[in-house]
């Protein structure tokens, strides 16, 4: 008698499961989409009430009837678990916001953005972010959105040290060691993040600043020039000087924003958004911003992020067309001004695409310094297959290096793995 | 009964216990703590010992000395020198010069200063008074009767008095703690500008205590640099009253060595659970702190200046409720599951004889050997085929799966632990099989059956890695994957975090206080038996 | 144990099925998969390709961090299960003892074993932050410590934190476990212990220790397998940086497959923590087997 109740209720249970598949209608489209969780409110925006009382989902659908959004907003730290486990089981979203896209891209898995995106829609991005995505003429993906970063810093602790902002590495070394003797220590002068989330960027922030960088000029890897190891050096001085926040290998770049707001750290290089993220903290602090310091005698470099929107090959779909139509659907809805201007600037982000530009500096002037600075953009070669490989790397290289390895012996290693 | 040997012995620990406590009025009146009241401080950066700069700031500090000597102060200079050598191999240097005025107390002079520990001091004392009194009390007459032939009233008495001095006893290292909070963090936090609240007032007390409040509207100034040096004898006080204490347990109780021991339990048992609560303050006071007052990176406050509920009903409105429901509804499901197919299992393993038996004890444990991390993408991968990709059912089935090892294990050693003779009756009766195991073995393994319950609910409850990759809606995401949310690229906000962590771990502790009684019985008829 | 009624041969098997279902189902097809990944080529995406043999171990072998990762994971379920055994040993030999405030105690002790792993690790790393954690917070309101400390000045000092946070979980189960062993001894048996003028070392070593035995084994073997397995402590407090000194087995695997991008490697390391965990069980099924003979 048990083991019966037991098979029904097994018979039962997987059957309620397999309702809602029996119950999509036939000439609906399902997109699976999966967005990364950028901020606090990016949940509330697309699924929850953040788009005025509404959210992206539901405006979309009504908009567009016929399409469903299974829209899931994935924070971090879990979004490539996910996607490399759908991938693994052919099961892969629609479509995609996430950073990297290389390696999805030369395994045949995405499609060619020309084959769903509107022609008006592509004139419209810049065209310097669009070309991030090129790998051998093709453009496999789209940009959502940038950020820049600069050196931020808490101006009443540099004016009551009677330092100026610092442009070079010496002036930076000097105004540290200035902070340094007149808080005895209390305050960190200089921010140093080489975690295992972004430690790249430390690597960008000195090394594209001292001539050096990932690639050479022909595009090849480079990561061993002297150059890199030099200015990693630079770096790690300033950690052994006692200029920086004590554990670089785990204080992230949010625990480093988290001192700047509280007035525990004076400078460090960080995203345009950092006001946002300040007053958001609590900080009452008053903050500046000045590019990057570069080596004595070098050019300075800017620093910028940029993340991607992607659509994945669906070979099983009925109706290829169909489904192309519906992703630029997604694509316009979501580039729309009305909306789109509403998200990054709620994000705090800088745009992709000109027909927000406008009505972004409307709503708050300060983009329109950032936008210009968007020349000097310079950001990782992540249109490269072994940039994972390259990324994880030099993070390893610069924590062993922490840890007392000869910086220059591990990019040594890294460079023969990257090109063997 | 009269014991001329007691009266002997108990007049020997009335002198011990007498003894204790002049002792401790005696240290209490040596000069214990000194202070370095740093009249002025000078700060040079970049400056080497002997060089000019050096020289231009000595010369400038020892005229200021000068000063405070000409009004009759016995000031003298202090020199600290921080050297640093970077990377670079360049050599840097800070000198601090202090100039400072040696300051000696004892604690009586402490007594009505107006400071908490002035308090704490005064009760010290009160307390050892009332020992004195109530054991002089519980002594009058009664000395040569051994502790158990005490009358009612003088073994309270004696009671109350050891008490007293424990309390008494308590309270020194919470008088030694205040002093360096007052003197040392308050003062600091007070001096950087970092607190403000009762400034005037906290610098009044100061200025009494060191100076008679002859320094007015100069103490701030003066009490920058101030040091707090404590004399390790202080804590020779509380040796002493240790010592009067055991001579009043002692005369209370007549065996010391037991006393102690019991005491010594309770301190082990209380700071284990000290230690075990820790981080449950934590989480509560974080969740209802302000965004700003989580990184208190001055370290100004214990619990939330101001305690925001809104923060609950902040987390209610990003979907926390749903996702608890979901938690509730995989983990039930789950623990039903794994009873209704967990039972039958160790039934048949603790009743019947069977080929396999073993192979099937092994094949159980084996399923416990993978962690669920490494497994992602096979489960994934099944999923998949069974169309339960992001749902609730998917997740239920999994958890009871990756818990039926644990529930066997459990359930077979109670139904072993259980004799088969009422069975044996029941099935004689008439009852099926089934009817026997549910009316006869069922209710008398309860315990065991609890314990199995709780366990599958909570493995259930706090599952996580496989959640994260199954669920990919959120509105089916559990509690688990739902305070992820608060961890964002972006900021981590810990009030929130934590707030939902709060609700994730409440009913679960409930739940397992309510049946931690059954926990060992299950435990023993299960592992034990195993 | 045959109650002697008659029972067809096929009986048993009726009653094992549900759950010999339900593990096959989701348990185990799963693991067969993974073992059919680690000899099979995965791309840096997750596209699964063909038949490698044993290259994925190979490469996994010969990982630069294959070593420190190995001597971590050895000394991570080494000290954690040793350390919270014997804590939770002693525990439970207090709480066995009858005193005031017992069940409360009890009570307490089971919070940390009721909470999730992702929100103790996660309190505990907001805990010994160095600028704003609560730990120097509480120690400088008491006037304990004069200056914050910083509680993970080196990669060996936050290891131990990983372990203590390990520890800190494990202990109530073990407490627990103890405890029922504990009161199933008889009292008799201490009192004829103390008529041959036993002192309270004989009498852990003669009467206490043989009757608990059967629980620490049972509870040594379920923790070093939970232990090992363990994921989001390492994951969350320091994701094994720098540079995999921090981590264990498990986190290793999910850092190279997620993050490096070297699948194959991951599951065929998988498998070889599988292989190290049968060990382990053979020892167990070993020790349960003598005892079914005693019986």
């Amino acid at each position: 008698m048990k083991k019966k109740l037991f098979a029904l209720f097994l018979i039962v249970a997987l059957m309620l499961c397999m309702v809602p598949a029996a119950f999509a209608a036939d000439d609906e489209i399902t997109l699976d989409v999966i967005i990364c969780q950028y901020g606090p409110n990016t949940n509330d925006w697309f699924l929850g009430t953040g788009m005025d009382g509404s959210n992206f989902v539901d405006k979309f659908e009504a908009a567009n009837p016929g399409i469903k959004l299974n829209l899931d907003v994935v924070s971090w730290n879990d979004v490539y678990t996910e996607v490399d486990t759908r991938v693994a089981n052919d099961n892969a979203p629609d479509i995609l916001n996430i950073d990297v896209f290389a390696n999805y891209a030369t395994e045949g898995l995405l499609m060619p953005v020309k084959d769903y995106c509107p022609d008006d829609l592509f004139e419209d991005f810049f065209p310097n972010f669009i070309e991030q995505s090129n790998i051998d003429g093709t453009i496999w993906a789209v940009p959502d959105l940038a950020s820049m970063r600069a050196l931020w810093y808490n101006a009443d602790i540099l004016e009551e040290v009677g330092v100026e902002p610092p442009t070079t590495w010496s002036e930076l070394e000097d105004a540290c060691q200035a902070i340094l003797d007149y808080y005895d220590g209390e305050i960190y002068p200089w921010g140093i993040d080489m975690t295992t989330d972004e430690g790249q960027a430390a690597f960008a922030y000195y090394t594209f600043n001292n001539g050096g960088g990932f690639i050479d000029e022909n595009g090849d890897w480079a990561v061993n020039s002297e150059e890199n190891a030099e200015a990693i050096d630079f770096a790690l001085g300033l950690v052994e000087d006692g200029f920086t926040n004590p554990n670089p290998a785990t204080q992230t770049r949010y625990d480093l924003q988290d001192m700047l707001a509280a007035g525990k750290l004076a400078m460090m290089i960080g995203p345009n958004n950092m006001p946002t993220y300040v007053s958001d903290k609590g900080g009452e602090i008053n903050l500046g911003y000045v590019s990057i310091p570069c080596a004595d005698g070098k050019t300075a470099s800017g620093v910028g992020v940029m993340d991607r929107v992607m659509a994945f090959k669906d070979d099983s779909a009925p109706d290829q067309e169909a489904r192309n139509a519906a992703i630029a659907a997604f694509l316009k809805f979501f580039y729309d001004p009305e909306n789109y201007v509403g998200w990054v600037s709620m994000e705090g982000f800088l745009p992709a695409v000109n027909s927000s530009v406008a009505a972004l500096i409307e709503s708050d002037a300060s983009f329109e310094g950032w936008l210009n600075m968007l020349d000097t953009f310079h950001t990782y070669p992540s249109s490269k297959a072994e940039w994972d490989q390259c990324k994880q790397g030099v993070i390893a290289a610069e924590q062993n290096a922490l840890t007392g390895a000869d910086i220059q012996a591990e990019l040594d290693a890294l460079q023969a793995e990257l090109v063997g | 009964m009269r014991f001329p040997e007691v009266k002997q012995q108990n007049r020997k620990m009335l002198i011990l216990f007498l003894a204790g406590l002049i002792l401790t009025l005696i240290l209490m009146s040596l000069p214990l703590y000194s202070f370095d009241v740093g009249v002025f401080t000078k700060k040079s950066a970049n400056t080497f010992v002997g060089d000019e700069k050096y020289q231009t700031v000595r010369e400038e500090v020892e005229g200021v000395a000068e000063e405070y000597r000409a009004q009759g102060f016995d000031v003298e200079i202090q020199e600290n020198v921080l050297e640093r050598v970077n990377s670079k191999g360049k050599t840097t240097s800070l000198i601090t010069f202090t100039v400072n005025q040696r300051y000696s107390k004892n604690l009586f002079s402490f007594l009505g200063k107006g400071f908490p520990s002035s308090t704490v001091l005064a009760a010290i004392l009160g307390l050892m008074a009332l020992a004195l009194i109530l054991e002089a009390a519980g002594l009058a007459g009664t000395d040569d009767l051994l502790p158990r032939y005490l009358d009612k009233r003088t073994a309270r008495l004696r009671s109350a008095a050891v008490a007293a001095l424990i309390l008494a006893l308590l309270l020194v290292p919470v008088f030694i703690l205040m002093n360096n909070v007052i003197f040392f963090r308050k003062l600091s936090l007070y001096s950087a500008g970092l607190i403000t609240e009762g400034k005037e007032a906290f610098y009044a007390k100061l200025d009494n205590f060191f100076f008679d409040g002859q320094m007015g509207e100069n103490a701030e100034e003066v009490f920058s640099g101030l040091k707090i040096n404590t004399s390790p004898m202080l804590w020779l006080m509380a040796a002493t009253l240790f010592i009067a204490l055991a001579a009043a347990i002692s005369l209370r109780h007549g065996e010391i060595k037991s006393s102690l021991l019991r005491g010594a339990l309770y301190v082990f048992v209380v700071i284990v659970c000290l230690i075990t609560l820790y981080p449950y303050y934590v989480m509560t006071i974080t969740a209802f702190r302000s965004n700003a007052e989580t990184l208190d990176m001055y370290f100004l406050h214990m619990a939330p200046t101001k305690w925001l509920w809104s923060n609950l009903t902040d987390i209610v409105q990003r979907g926390v409720p749903r996702y608890l429901l979901n938690s509730l509804f995989v983990a039930g499901g789950a623990t039903a599951l794994a009873m209704l197919c967990g039972i039958p299992a160790a039934y048949a393993m603790a009743r019947m004889n069977f080929v396999g038996k073993k192979a099937f004890l092994g094949f159980v444990i084996m399923s416990q050997m993978f962690s669920p991390v490494v497994l992602l993408i096979g489960i994934s991968q099944l999923m998949n085929t069974l169309h339960l990709n992001n749902t609730l059912w998917g997740l239920m089935l999994i958890n009871a799966a990756f818990n039926q090892a644990f529930a066997i294990w459990l359930l077979r050693g109670t139904f072993v632990s259980i004799s088969s003779e009422m069975e044996q009756a029941a099935l004689i009766d008439g009852c099926g099989t089934v009817g026997a195991l549910m009316k006869v073995l069922l209710p008398m393994a309860a315990p065991g059956i609890v314990t199995a319950l709780i366990f599958v609910f909570i493995n259930a409850w706090n599952e996580y890695t496989i959640a994260t990759i199954l669920i990919s809606t959120a509105q089916n995401r559990p509690i688990t994957v739902g305070i992820t949310q608060f961890s964002s690229f972006n900021m981590i906000e810990w009030q929130y975090m934590f707030a939902a962590s709060l609700l994730a771990t409440i009913p679960v502790v409930i739940l397992f206080m309510s049946i931690e009684k059954h926990l060992t019985a299950g435990l023993t008829s299960g592992g034990v038996k195993g | 144990m045959n109650t002697g009624l008659n029972r067809t041969r096929w009986e048993p098997y009726v009653w094992l099925l549900p759950s010999l279902l339900l593990i096959s189902i989701f348990v185990v097809f799963p693991i067969l998969i993974v073992f059919k990944l680690s000899f099979s080529e995965i791309s840096k995406a997750g596209v699964i390709g063909g038949f490698v043999g044993f290259d994925n171990y190979v490469e996994a072998v010969h990982l630069p961090a294959f070593k420190t990762v190995m001597l971590n994971t050895l000394w991570w379920v080494l000290s954690v299960v040793l350390l919270s055994t014997l804590l939770g040993f002693i525990i439970a030999m207090v709480l066995n003892q009858k005193f005031r405030g017992r069940k409360i105690a009890r009570s307490i002790l089971v919070f940390p074993w009721a909470t999730s792993l992702v929100i103790q690790a996660s309190v505990w790393n907001y805990i010994i932050k160095y600028e704003y954690g609560n730990l120097n917070n509480v120690l400088l309101n008491l006037g304990i410590i004069q200056q914050a400390i910083n509680w993970r000045s080196s990669y060996q000092i936050e290891f131990v934190w990983e372990c203590w946070v390990g520890i800190f979980v494990t202990v109530p189960f073990v407490t627990f476990c103890v405890l029922s062993g504990l009161q199933s001894i008889d009292d008799s048996l201490y009192e004829a212990a103390i008529v041959d003028g036993a002192g309270f070392w004989d009498k852990l070593r003669h009467v206490t220790l043989p009757m608990v035995r059967p629980s620490l084994t049972v509870s040594t073997v379920l923790n070093i397998i939970y232990v090992f397995n363990s994921f989001p402590i390492v994951y969350t407090m320091t994701k094994g940086a720098p540079a995999h000194k921090t981590d264990t087995m498990i986190t290793y695997l999910y850092m190279l497959s997620f993050y490096e991008r070297k699948k194959g490697p991951a599951t065929a390391l998988s498998v070889i923590g599988f292989l190290i965990l049968c060990l382990c069980a053979g020892i167990y099924m070993v020790s349960v087997m003598r005892k079914e003979e005693q019986l």
